[in-house]
């Protein structure tokens, strides 16, 4: 972990942490710590994290996800509370996405397309795929998720406010910046870097953008068809909830224009914007409209 | 690259002082060593004026302390060719001649493999210091004879592993013994060509002697000829020697074209004592990988061919956050440009990596001759030092004795088909770098 703590500022005595976990590098900026306790958060939120990082990754064979994915072909596998209530909420988000976002998208495509792959039972906290090839994987969720388990830790420490990053595609504030009424945070220009495309302003909220990754490669796949978005945009996705924000802004990318505004209804309170970079450094924003 | 242009880098590595600690045979690269020498004139002959014989004539032609006195070759175009550099050099067809020249203090020997140990030893006898293109020698006991040989009588001897005057390997090798990836944990070399290793032949008659690499009376091959200089980088890296070797070979492609018999497809594994392996692959008849040698950490990788280093947890490229810290400590706010899609270094192959030096020159390994900036200069210039003062640099020999043995070791395990160690009789002290 990297760490670091000033005092230069007496009046806002400043933490930054940074590690590594989800494949991609989380940061911490928060104020009103002593040194002593800042470390003490910054090390809470790494082991946490990595905790997490363990359970929900299916490339680790040891981890309950890679259980589920090994043995729920053939038997409904029994799952803790917490891995049950993630894939409440991935099928939740699944039905409240039309399907455009399904954290079955790696399984091997069926007769019958990409419908219903997995049944939970609550009663018994199990879950049992519905067919042969189904594979879950929460990359897409477990951000966002994680995302949102910081900011309770860091608001339960008492940070007065406080910018987390994760991997630059997501970011959730606490409070403000203390010489403003917000934290401003930039998106970068897709064609014209360092340059900053559009401003948005959080206070209390998050953010979460979804397009190509910083190398201009499509990765995002579309759950329906099973093949690689290629979309050019941006889609931002801007709200309370950082998890909401997370699913939301992949669903979006994913799903056909038309259908963005469809799915936005379903989710009061937060926004949505494409962002269409060119290459003289102009850029086009437009609303995803929940109303149309 | 000349003295003062290495000796920049070395600072601009900030290793002046440190470096020499841990590579003692750099001695000669200081300002010191360089004023020890100053006006003086290290009188060579070279012995075996083909390809390579040339190109340590161009690079002695750039060096203050460089006089060529005598030229041998038994093939007189080659001799002949090189006689243009030098015309004033006395020109020899049989080396013991060029040995009996008072006036040669030094012998460059870039003849056949087979013929190394035998020259090497002579020219020893015979009081010259010695510069040998590597491999030392051709079969174990010979080069454990070249070794004690020296010893016996204090013998300035160098042999052609360019790789221990590289800047880049030597700020490698530091940041390696710094800790900067982690503890080592494998080692990867290979060497990859498309070409038949062929030289032209005047007449056919002459085809065992122009092209000796090919046959395995002269020559062991690709393992003698290249793998020696990358077998170095296990040793360099962990401080250890391999305990145990396997390796096979194939002739697959060129000898449907001529009648050679050295292989020309090998692969060799070098396991230390550690469990820890290094590699070693060549295949001449496919250059799309050309050539590396990666040194693999826990922490990160460092790519002795290109001069870069990957960290295994790289930062996000230009993260604002940091700025951020600064706004709060200056009392100001402003935006921070740092968000955006999910950052593209997912997998360490993906994400970039940095060089480890300014500068870096990258050498592709495709050249049978030999490369600008490779050491072959540093080394040279090293050894004319060592043939005026008549001191022999610390751990030098060690580390290229150790390559020979483990190039022939190798060769020897994919011809019995065995998994062989190194006998004690071959052991020689062996100081492991950075445990001086």
């Amino acid at each position: 972990m990297q760490f670091q703590f000033s005092d230069k500022n007496p009046h806002h005595p400043v933490t930054y942490a940074s590690f590594f976990s989800m494949h991609t590098r989380i940061e911490l900026v928060a104020t009103g710590f002593t040194e002593e306790k800042g470390r003490e958060l910054a090390q809470s939120i790494e082991a946490e994290v990595k905790a997490m990082e363990h359970r929900f990754n299916r490339f680790d064979d040891t981890s309950p996800m890679s259980v589920v994915n090994m043995r729920a072909t053939n038997e409904a596998v029994t799952v803790d509370d917490e891995l049950f209530m993630a894939l409440e909420l991935c099928e939740a988000f699944r039905r409240g996405t039309g399907g455009y976002f399904d954290v079955a998208t790696a399984s091997a495509a069926t007769d019958e397309g990409y419908a219903v792959s997995y049944l939970l039972d609550p009663k018994k906290h199990t879950v049992k795929f519905t067919h042969q090839g189904v594979s879950l994987d929460l990359g897409g969720f477990a951000k966002g998720f994680a995302l949102e388990q910081v900011c309770r830790r860091v608001r339960e420490a008492g940070a007065e406010n406080a910018l987390i990053n994760f991997g630059n595609s997501s970011v959730a504030a606490i409070g403000h910046h203390p010489y403003g009424e917000c934290w401003s945070v930039g998106v970068e220009h897709t064609k014209v870097k360092g340059t900053m495309a559009r401003e948005i302003k959080l206070n209390n909220g998050a953010m979460s953008v979804s397009g190509r990754n910083s190398d201009g490669v499509y990765h995002i796949v579309n759950p329906i068809t099973g093949g690689l978005v290629a979309g050019d945009e941006l889609v931002i996705v801007e709200g309370r909830s950082a998890l909401v924000c997370e699913v939301l802004s992949t669903a979006l990318y994913a799903a056909p224009r038309a259908q963005r505004s469809v799915i936005m209804k379903q989710y009061e309170g937060y926004t949505a914007t494409e962002l269409y970079c060119r290459e003289g450094g102009s850029c086009e924003i437009r609303t995803i409209d929940c109303n149309k | 690259m000349n003295r003062k242009e290495f000796l920049s880098d070395c600072g601009k590595m900030g290793m002046a002082g440190v470096a020499l600690s841990l590579f003692p045979w750099l001695e000669s690269c200081t300002e010191k060593a360089k004023q020890e020498v100053h006006g003086e004139k290290a009188r060579i002959g070279i012995i075996g004026t083909g390809s390579r014989g040339v190109f340590h004539i161009k690079n002695l032609l750039q060096l203050q302390q460089a006089e060529v006195v005598a030229l041998c070759d038994n093939y007189r175009p080659h001799l002949d060719d090189a006689a243009q550099y030098y015309p004033k050099a006395k020109l020899y067809e049989d080396y013991r001649q060029l040995l009996d020249d008072k006036n040669v203090q030094g012998v460059i020997i870039a003849t056949p493999l087979y013929l190394h140990g035998r020259m090497t030893i002579d020219a020893m006898n015979a009081g010259k210091s010695v510069f040998c293109e590597k491999s030392m020698a051709f079969t174990l006991d010979e080069a454990l004879e070249v070794y004690n040989r020296r010893k016996e009588l204090g013998s300035v001897l160098f042999i052609g592993q360019q790789r221990l005057f590289d800047p880049k390997y030597v700020k490698a090798m530091s940041m390696i013994h710094e800790g900067v990836i982690g503890d080592v944990v494998g080692v990867r070399n290979y060497w990859y060509r498309n070409n038949d290793w062929r030289r032209e032949v005047p007449s056919p008659e002459l085809e065992r002697h122009i092209n000796w690499r090919l046959y395995r009376e002269y020559s062991r091959g690709l393992m003698t000829e290249l793998a020696c200089h990358q077998l170095q980088n296990g040793s360099w890296a962990m401080g250890m020697l391999p305990e145990k070797v396997m390796g096979s070979g194939s002739l697959i492609h060129w000898n449907k074209v001529d009648k050679r018999d050295v292989y020309d497809c090998v692969t060799a594994i070098f396991t230390y004592p550690n469990g820890v392996n290094m590699t070693f692959e060549s295949i001449i008849s496919n250059k799309h990988f050309g050539m590396g040698e990666q040194i693999l950490g826990s922490k990160g990788t460092i790519d002795l061919v290109t001069g870069m280093h990957y960290t295994d947890e790289p930062m996000p490229k230009g993260s604002g956050m940091h700025q951020l810290v600064e706004q709060i400590e200056r009392g100001v706010m402003s935006n921070s440009v740092f968000a955006g899609t999910s950052w593209a270094a997912e997998t360490g192959s993906t994400a970039p990596g940095m060089p480890i030096m300014p500068n870096v020159k990258v050498v592709t390994g495709e050249s049978s001759v030999g490369a600008e900036a490779d050491g072959s200069k540093e080394l040279v210039d090293a050894f004319l030092h060592a043939v005026i003062t008549g001191k022999q640099p610390e751990k030098v020999l060690e580390e290229s004795y150790y390559a020979t043995q483990f190039a022939l070791l190798a060769d020897k395990a994919m011809h019995e088909n065995a998994i062989l160690t190194l006998e004690d009789k071959y052991r020689v002290p062996y100081v492991p770098l950075g445990s001086r």
